[in-house]
């Protein structure tokens, strides 16, 4: 019984999915799962770690995305939150321009602001999202969709369409610096899926969720109030938006509006959905997505490692993952289940 | 008359259980055919066999002397064999006739001939004397006519054998009757129907046969003037049907304590002026048709939809109800109508479902562990006998009666003052019926005030100590529930005023 229910959850799938990627990878090249600690870094490096780190946004995103998918929505905005993110911290590095015209290291207004103005503003936005969501009646992809479009011009009239760069050291820190061997973004990562999971789990929240992703309507006349849940939900999206915009934005110490966060909200989505989350709303699995995100970014990273020729990235991504969707398939999964089931009853007898 | 459809044999196993063990049924041509039995006896798992959705492990199907082995509904159909399902599967936002030709449309230079849809679908719904506009949108229409619109489908098609499930649980008298006429025109047409239903005096109304199961085995095959209806429902449940019946009204004393009162509240759309009390551990039934404002009266009384005039007192305080969990914290509970829609949250587990009015109480940010809801899940499980192996199974998958048990016991665990349960026991067989009576008679016990509605006067007559009557929105008499009889409700329901 053990042994059929594991195989009928997608969660498995998905880790026998990056497992079986990451097996390929090793027999291609056995040294991809070295990890050697760099002295003048103070961190760790290795394929694995690289993919780990570089996975931190669309984790972090994701970790949002799941809850707002288990409410039976889609947030689109997420990506252009990125942007925003990144636009407002470099506003307050270098406010003005003319005077500050080198980068270097230094912050014109305090660092406090940098930090805390985007994320604040990031999830002011995702609460315009609840808001139009619980408030408006609108459909999720519809009401998310204003902000995905209008995020990335917000962006670009708060930093007059100019790209900054800065050197403030502190800000470097968030995205390229390390704690306890490890890169800061996989610290943050484990932070934000800590907290989130314990968010959820530790209250009654994840329930209240699944509750109004399955039935809103009898979930409000058992006295759920099902707006505070949907305006909670997508408030915390938009603040983890802003917390990987202001990874992605350390990492290149630059704002840019146009391509920060590109077609994050898909990966986000499909991170989700890889980790088995049913996009009809209902039961959520943060573990899930956190393998779903694993896969993703170990695809990619599979990809430039072996010299695949970097047009071919997307439809190989794409590929693979048609492959663990097909895997993670009502049909597919009860045929394992099945198969599981005799070979037991076999056993037994 | 000939057989046009005989199962024998059937058997069909699920991993634990045997569903259907050597089953056997028979339909003849020009014949209306009960199939009866209590949730979980096997009917729906014969009609899936016959449909094509399970496939039995055992047993034989004949289909006008030929085998068949039907694999999928597509193919059943195909064979002649058509399934108009309770709850009705079709498009509700294409038009009337387009459900009907979906999927075969007639064709003229390529292109679907809009003009011979519509017109045959017209005749077709002209021949159940509906003179209705087919190209209107199927949500527009009442349940029985989507009904009738299925059964249209199922006539155009030529189908040989049609399957009635459950067809009349949401329909009002006349709307049955209509579907009755439609049945015995079919019936003359040489169709054989097999007729799934709870209600006991509709099969004596339309069927020749009945058969019945129990537990995955059959009972018997009988003419319809071969049993008397205590007999059959003694057939279908195994025991003696006294034992059931045998409940007592809630005893209450004349200065037992007003807890509830609702003085003149109206909604903003219908209900213009409602007035009632209710008394520590009494009953008030609520009776009247489908429609008449039952609901919205409760609704109102749980801050499902708000007052617009008039006040709710609860206790002597005055109460200000905005929202659903207004009335949760006030104590007043409500088991809503449509258990599908509004009650049972089908993808979670028995434990969420029913720890959940208690946990929206609380709030979110006070958790109650695993253990304490295991333990309160258990201990209703046990309460109520709620059929299922643990408390992690997914309220979904029970079978109605269970579910609605499962919706009972999230009241019972918010342990309300009021409880207002609204047809309670509609679409469950006899036992759990009895059974969810028997719970709703022993809150009263315990001191909590209860408000049923129901359509069904007799099960009104034996529960209530007052039954309110009501009528196109208006609440047109109370009486005495010890002292009335189903002839003196109906008369005020259909004349007015007492």
């Amino acid at each position: 019984m053990k042994v059929s229910r594991l195989m009928q959850s997608k969660v498995t799938w998905a880790v026998i999915a990056e497992a079986l990627i990451l097996i390929v990878c090793f027999i291609i090249r056995p040294d991809f799962f070295s990890i050697s600690y760099q002295p003048s870094t103070g961190m760790l490096y290795g394929s694995l770690i690289d993919i780990v780190n570089r996975s931190a946004e669309i984790t972090i995103i994701s970790m949002g995305m799941t809850l707002v998918i288990a409410l039976g929505g889609t947030d689109l905005s997420v990506g252009a939150l990125v942007a925003v993110a990144g636009a407002i911290s470099l506003k307050f590095l270098r406010w003005d321009v003319l005077t500050y015209n080198t980068p270097g290291d230094y912050t014109v207004y305090p660092y406090v602001l940098v930090i805390f103005v985007p994320l604040i503003v990031c999830a002011l936005m995702g609460l315009f999202n609840g808001f139009l969501v619980a408030k408006g009646g609108m459909q999720p992809i519809i009401a998310t969709l204003i902000l995905m479009v209008c995020g990335r011009g917000v962006a670009q009239i708060l930093t007059d369409g100019k790209q900054f760069t800065t050197g403030y050291s502190p800000f470097r820190v968030i995205g390229q610096g390390s704690f306890m061997y490890l890169p800061m973004p996989i610290i943050i990562t484990i932070i934000v899926v800590v907290a989130v999971a314990l968010f959820t789990r530790k209250t009654a929240f994840g329930a209240f969720v699944e509750s109004v992703g399955v039935n809103p309507s009898a979930s409000r006349l058992s006295g759920i109030k099902a707006d505070t849940v949907i305006l909670i939900v997508f408030m915390i999206t938009g603040l983890l938006s802003g917390i990987a915009g202001l990874i992605y934005s350390s990492r290149i110490m630059s704002n840019d509006s146009n391509n920060a966060g590109l077609n994050f909200e898909m990966d986000a989505i499909l991170a989700v959905v890889i980790g088995g989350t049913n996009m009809a709303g209902g039961k959520f699995s943060l573990a899930g997505t956190v393998v779903g995100s694993l896969i993703i970014r170990t695809i990619v990273t599979f990809v430039y490692y072996f010299g695949i020729v970097s047009e071919a990235t997307m439809a190989f991504k794409a590929l693979i993952i048609a492959v663990v969707i097909v895997l993670q398939s009502e049909p597919v999964r009860e045929y394992f289940a099945k198969r599981a089931r005799k070979k037991e009853g076999v056993s037994h007898a | 008359m000939s057989e046009l459809l005989s199962m024998k044999g059937i058997t069909i196993e699920f991993p634990g259980v045997k569903a259907l063990d050597n089953v056997d049924f028979s339909l003849n041509a020009g014949e209306i055919h009960s199939l009866l039995g209590e949730n979980g006896a096997g009917k729906s798992t014969l009609i899936k066999c016959l449909t094509g959705v399970n496939h039995m492990d055992e047993g034989k199907i004949y289909l006008e002397g030929k085998e068949i082995r039907p694999s999928s509904p597509m193919e059943a159909i195909e064979t002649g064999i058509s399934t108009v399902f309770q709850e009705v599967n079709l498009c509700p936002n294409l038009s009337v006739a387009e459900n009907i030709f979906v999927g075969r449309q007639p064709m003229k230079h390529r292109q679907i001939n809009w003009r011979e849809i519509n017109q045959r679908a017209e005749e077709l719904m002209s021949r159940f004397h509906l003179d209705i506009d087919v190209t209107r949108p199927l949500s527009y229409y009442s349940t029985a006519i989507q009904q009738m619109t299925s059964i249209a489908r199922a006539v155009d098609i030529q189908a040989k054998v049609l399957i009635l499930d459950e067809p009349t649980s949401s329909l009002d008298e006349n709307e049955v009757q209509l579907l009755f006429s439609v049945m015995r025109e079919l019936k003359a047409n040489g169709m054989g129907i097999i007729f799934i239903t709870h209600f006991l005096d509709q099969i004596y109304a339309v069927s020749d046969r009945m058969t019945i199961l129990r537990n995955g085995h059959l009972v018997g095959t009988y003419g319809i003037n071969e049993l008397s209806k205590v007999e059959l429902v003694t057939k279908m449940v195994g025991k003696d049907m006294d034992v059931i019946f045998n409940l007592k009204r809630a005893d209450v004393k004349p200065d037992s304590r007003i807890t509830l009162q609702a003085n003149h509240i109206g909604d903003s759309s219908h209900i213009k002026d409602i007035s009632l009390t209710l008394k520590e551990g009494e009953l008030l039934g609520f009776a009247g048709l489908l429609g008449s404002g039952r609901t919205e009266t409760a609704e109102m009384l749980f801050g499902a939809s708000r007052i617009v005039q008039g006040e709710i007192i609860l206790d002597g305080t005055k109460l200000n109800l905005t929202k659903p969990f207004d009335a949760i914290k006030a104590k007043i509970a409500f088991c809503p109508e449509d258990r599908k829609r509004d009650g049972i949250i089908g993808d979670l587990s028995i434990r969420e479902n029913i720890m959940l009015a208690v946990q929206s109480r609380k709030g979110f940010m006070k958790p109650m562990t695993r253990q304490e809801q295991t333990d309160l899940a258990n201990k209703y499980i046990a309460l109520l006998g709620i059929a299922t192996p643990d408390c992690e199974k997914k309220a979904g998958e029970l079978s109605g009666g269970n579910q609605q048990k499962v919706i009972l016991a999230r009241w019972m665990a918010a342990e309300p003052e009021v409880l207002i349960l609204d047809e309670p026991t509609r679409g469950i067989d006899i036992g759990a019926k009895a059974e969810i009576q028997r719970l709703m008679l022993e809150m009263c016990g315990s001191g909590v005030s209860v408000i049923f509605i129901s359509s069904e006067l007799d099960e009104i007559i034996r529960c209530s100590n007052r039954i309110v009557i009501m009528r196109d929105r208006e609440k047109v008499a109370e009486i005495d529930g010890s002292s009335c009889t189903q002839q003196d409700i109906l008369k005020i329901i259909a004349e007015g005023a007492a």
